[in-house]
């Protein structure tokens, strides 16, 4: 399990980054519809693999 | 009679949501001639890293009318359910409330509101259903659902907590309506703005991309915020980002 930034509330408010990070992922898998939080439906924030954490929250795929 | 029936910790990274599987249990009500089950909403709990979940944390519920001598039956159902479709390797947990014979109310929504603040465990949380005589059970794993399960049904009982399931999918982003026409056409019951004002029949709304309700006093409220100065309509739906907070 890897967190996908250390600068955690950074990389949660950079919604453009997050809909990249997404984009290029080839482990992106869409959550349910009542999990999406992201106006960007392609985003780290919306994906199954992405668990919330405390502060943020972590990618349950590893991204090398 | 009237019931609320809560799920939790049914789900794996790769399964089905919990989400799911509550829609099946309602479906068990309605195909089964049992009874009507209610809309389904979705309860945000405590996350913790002492609390262990698959990905959020959140726990499903529903209420229904079901026929007095149907209860036992649909709760055996139920169990069995679960044990055949919950996930490999989840905790799942069922709460059945009876709300024509609930007593001391106020303490199962309290276990619900501070579910959502620290950490509980199953033992608290059998005190207080044997206390108030719902029907809480496990279904394999830890069984650590029951928490989870036990909070959701308080929280739904509360009327102020959680957002629908699903959307209202009789709009297009952009569309604009009137008050009155989204309560008519959806199951909107009010619409309401994000600091309290509720909006009159004749005022206009724009829809946004995903349009969802939320529970608020016991009903399913529409919320909306001030459009900004190029929307065709002086309100607009919140976005998702905003209602993650329900």
């Amino acid at each position: 399990m890897t967190r996908i930034n250390a600068l955690q509330e950074d990389v949660f408010t950079d919604n453009q980054s997050l809909a990249l990070k997404a984009f290029l992922c080839p482990q992106f898998k869409l959550d349910d519809e009542d999990e999406l939080v992201a106006e960007e439906e392609r985003s780290c924030l919306n994906c199954r693999y992405r668990r919330w954490t405390v502060e943020s929250f972590e990618c349950m795929k590893k991204l090398g | 009679m009237r019931i609320v029936v809560s799920i939790d910790d049914t789900d794996n990274i790769n399964s089905r949501g919990t989400g799911d599987l509550a829609a099946m249990l309602a479906e068990i009500i309605e195909n089964g001639g049992l009874g009507t089950a209610d809309a389904i909403t979705r309860h945000q709990l405590l996350i913790h890293e002492d609390i262990p979940y698959t990905s959020h944390n959140s726990c499903m519920c529903f209420s229904a009318s079901i026929k007095d001598e149907c209860l036992d039956d649909f709760i055996i159902q139920a169990a069995d359910f679960l044990e055949n479709e919950s996930a490999p390797g989840s905790d799942p947990g069922l709460c059945v409330v009876d709300l024509d014979s609930l007593k001391y109310c106020d303490e199962l929504i309290a276990f619900g509101f501070n579910a959502k603040k620290i950490v509980l465990n199953k033992e608290k949380a059998y005190q207080l259903a044997h206390k108030i005589e719902v029907h809480l059970s496990e279904h394999g794993g830890t069984g650590d659902g029951i928490i989870g399960a036990l909070a959701g049904a308080g929280l739904r009982i509360s009327g102020n907590d959680g957002r629908m399931r699903g959307r209202i999918k009789d709009c297009k982003p952009g569309e604009v309506f009137r008050v009155e026409e989204i309560v008519k056409r959806s199951i909107v019951e009010l619409v309401v703005s994000t600091d309290g004002y509720v909006l009159k029949n004749e005022e206009m709304v724009a829809m946004g991309e995903v349009v969802k309700t939320v529970l608020l006093e016991g009903r399913q409220v529409l919320l909306v915020t001030p459009a900004s100065s190029e929307s065709s309509a002086p309100w607009q739906t919140c976005t998702k980002t905003y209602l993650k907070k329900y």
